[in-house]
């Protein structure tokens, strides 16, 4: 029910690794804040423009993840004109395109599964110092991909069943019990999963 | 952090993609149908607690940050963060702990129905709509450009159907945690 927003391909962006991008993404972040200039802020958004459209995304794609976005744009591009003038707005336009385009150019050839790896191995200095245990972390996330449709397969039932019976849907009668079967299942999962005796010790650690 | 810890928070971060996912509800009184994003992560800090209900809304940002369409329209990635509403999605992660701590010290068992809505309700209130503000206006000033005072005005637009949510948090949590009580944590 759920695909991840990755689409696959072959291109020069789709051969980087998870980490190199994430990098880049995040410097560019900063960067982009750091200049005050149109000139530099339009290079920047074509540089992310050509970037985008070198990952070779369909169209309706790119135009499902940011319909919502160009309204915004548009209205508050007009209102930002009339208070602060054209200038300023620009950049404010520029700045958001130029980062729009190297978010969803990262996340469109990227994997899910890469950038969780990447996030793992972000992790590993906490787990160094005992503030993290990337065992129990891959655990939360396998669970959580794995409950997303089936939890709402079950909100679904419910209110086909409530229908069934005459009830309009209403937030309270329908959260109520399927908050409460999300917590019945987790007793019964925690259950399942200790008696497979998770986590594993690992031989060089002692218990 | 046992396993049944680890368990709950993975499920509510699974609840809160679901709840984000589903068509919006009309609620009778209100003539705009709400969303339920916002109300999954007001439930995860009111029913698991600070430490469980930050975590769950962290993994949920985690989920949606790396690609997947579980913001409500089927959104997700990194260029939200970047966007206008971003701070508002991060300030959900300190909403929940904030939720969570409030609820942990206010809410006491032989409270009558009507007084555990009430503290549930300022707990919602102050963690899930005043500190997630305090993140959203100001990230919606600087990515905009719009200065604080017009961000915040363009903001309390939402306040209603943000404190409607508030209001049915309250009722769907005091009702789950007398049918099914939980330490919270």
């Amino acid at each position: 029910m759920i695909h991840s927003l990755y689409v696959p391909g072959a291109s020069w962006l789709h051969r980087q690794p998870a980490v190199v991008k994430l990098g880049v993404l995040m410097a560019a972040g900063i960067m982009l804040f750091l200049l005050h200039h149109p000139l530099p802020l339009a290079i920047a958004a074509g540089l992310a423009l050509v970037l985008l459209a070198s990952a070779r995304v369909p169209l309706a794609r790119i135009w499902a993840q940011t319909r919502g976005l160009v309204v915004l744009i548009v209205a508050l591009g007009g209102v930002l004109t009339l208070l602060q003038g054209w200038a300023a707005t620009m950049m404010v336009l520029l700045r958001l395109c130029a980062l729009m385009c190297l978010a969803l150019a990262v996340t469109f050839t990227t994997r899910s599964a890469d950038l969780i790896a990447a996030c793992e191995r972000a992790l590993r200095p906490l787990e160094r110092r005992g503030w993290a245990n990337a065992a129990k972390v891959s655990l939360a996330l396998a669970l959580a991909l794995r409950f997303m449709p089936e939890i709402y397969r079950r909100y679904e039932l419910i209110r086909e069943a409530q229908a069934a019976r005459g009830l309009r849907a209403h937030p309270v009668r329908l959260i109520v019990p399927l908050v409460i079967s999300v917590l019945k299942s987790a007793d019964e999962i925690a259950e399942a999963i200790e008696a497979r005796g998770f986590p594993p010790t690992r031989s060089q650690d002692p218990p | 952090m046992n396993i049944k810890d680890v368990v709950l928070i993975a499920l509510f971060a699974a609840l809160i993609a679901a709840l984000s996912l589903v068509p919006p509800l009309p609620l009778g009184v209100v003539p705009v149908p709400i969303t339920l994003q916002t109300l999954g992560v007001m439930l995860a800090g009111a029913l698991l607690g600070p430490r469980r209900g930050l975590l769950a809304v962290l993994l949920y940002t985690l989920l949606w940050l790396v690609g997947l369409p579980i913001l409500p329209g089927g959104r997700g990635g990194f260029g939200v963060l970047a966007g206008p509403t971003g701070g508002f999605l991060v300030g959900m992660i300190a909403g929940a702990f904030v939720i969570g701590a409030l609820v942990d010290l206010l809410l006491r068992r032989g409270q009558t129905a009507l007084r555990q809505i009430l503290l549930y309700l300022l707990s919602c209130v102050i963690g899930g709509v005043l500190v997630v503000y305090v993140f959203g206006v100001p990230w919606l000033a600087l990515v905009t450009g719009m200065g604080f005072a017009k961000a915040l005005a363009g903001s309390l637009v939402f306040l209603p159907g943000d404190l409607v949510k508030a209001v049915v948090t309250s009722v769907v949590a005091t009702r789950v945690a007398r049918a099914w009580p939980m330490q919270l944590k």
